[in-house]
């Protein structure tokens, strides 16, 4: 877990690239996913890049009965196995952030991955509110 | 890490891995029912046949379930030879009979080339395999809430004694996990019923969307220690908050750069 995800509201323009990103980044069978990163409006003009902060003590891992969600050591996020999930929906009405989400597309629950250690969002966020750097060690 | 032989190709597999995680590894699609990650396999639904054999074995044979058997050494797996298409179609005549109104039976009964059964059929059989799925899952939630009722023919999926069951808590993980949609849920009015009770579905204190049912959301926070206020708003709304609260933050982490 030498990487960190880095958001930096104050760059942010609330363009909403990191959302396309996300979507098509994770699209299944030609239809795009739902987005794992909402840029949200706090104050006129001023976003927020809402998305999963891959907490230490997830509530999202605490309320999950049978281990769907595990956090992957390499890169620190807290992936979900779509083949031990049920769709019972603890993890989205636990997460105290709102950052486990339905994908009523896919019908699958979905959050973010941090895209197996190369976020997309990064990539395309136009300010670099966004970044995913390595960490001084 | 031990060796053994799909259709003839040699692959690795863990030692307490069981024969059908490694078939669905190799790619080699076999039908499953009642087999899910989130649950231990029970070898219910016996469409996951396989045939199995050794070296050492004198050409002798095996038919085995693949969900449940482990992985040995030199085990020599055939997963689509004739004599386990044979038997993988007679099981599926079998479940013609027994759910005939099932799509799902339906669709994987033609994908094997079957559209009639010669067995008597039940003309009014519902879609339960009776592959326990469902009660797996709930045991696995710790709920216990559901099992098998009555003996031979009469026996159901239900509560204790077939009555409304009182340990349920309405999360759906039954629903969602039986593999042919017999068990029916309903949400209306924020209220949910399932297995003949009802449930109160928690409304988002902002925006007034429901959520989950107050029983689901008391059992997590109780088993799993996450506050009950965890519950109270949306997952929407509470991105809104989260939104709000980093905002707040970066203004104060302004004024104190200043
Ligand atoms: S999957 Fe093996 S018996 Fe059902």
């Amino acid at each position: 877990m030498n990487y960190r995800f880095v958001v930096d509201p104050s760059l942010c323009t609330g363009c909403r690239t990191c959302e396309l990103a996300c979507a098509f980044s994770h699209s299944k069978n030609l239809k795009p996913g739902k987005s794992r990163i909402y840029p949200l409006s706090h104050a006129k003009d001023k976003y927020v890049p809402v998305t999963c902060l891959q907490c230490n003590d997830a509530a999202c891992v605490k309320s999950c009965f049978f281990d769907a969600l595990k956090r992957n050591e390499e890169t620190g996020a807290i992936e979900l196995n779509l083949g031990r999930c049920v769709k019972c929906r603890a993890c989205v009405a636990a997460c105290p952030f709102g950052c486990a989400l339905i994908d009523d597309i896919h019908d699958e629950i979905v959050k973010c991955d941090l895209c197996k250690g190369d976020p997309a969002c990064a990539h395309f966020c136009p300010t670099k509110a966004l970044r995913y750097t390595r960490l001084p060690i | 890490m031990v060796t053994i032989y799909i259709n003839g190709k040699a692959v690795q597999a863990k030692e307490d891995e069981m024969v059908l995680t490694a078939i669905r590894r190799e790619g080699i699609n076999i039908p499953t029912l009642c087999n899910h990650d989130a649950i231990e396999p029970c070898g219910a639904c016996r469409l996951c046949m396989v045939e199995i054999t050794k070296k050492d074995w004198n050409g002798w044979k095996k038919h085995v379930t693949s969900c449940l058997y482990p992985v040995e050494p030199e085990l020599m797996v055939s997963t689509h030879t004739p004599q386990v298409l044979e038997l993988r179609r007679t099981i599926l005549e079998l479940y013609l009979a027994r759910n005939p109104n099932s799509s799902v039976i339906q669709k994987l009964a033609e994908e094997h080339g079957i559209t009639s059964t010669p067995y008597e059929i039940i003309p009014d059989g519902d879609n339960c395999i009776m592959c326990y799925a469902c009660t797996r899952i709930c045991d696995a939630l710790g709920c216990h809430a559901i099992s098998a009722v009555e003996r031979g023919h009469e026996k159901v999926i239900a509560g204790p004694l077939n009555q409304p069951p009182i340990d349920c808590i309405g999360c759906l993980s039954c629903a969602h996990i039986c593999p042919t949609n017999f068990i029916e849920w309903k949400d209306s009015d924020g209220r949910r019923s399932i297995w003949g009770r009802e449930f109160e579905l928690l409304t988002c204190k902002t925006c007034g969307k429901k959520t989950i049912t107050r029983d689901f959301a008391e059992y997590l926070s109780k088993n799993r220690d996450l506050p009950m206020s965890y519950f109270e708003t949306c997952d929407d709304c509470k991105r809104l908050d989260t939104a709000k609260t980093m905002g707040r933050l970066v203004v104060m982490a302004a004024e104190v750069a200043k």
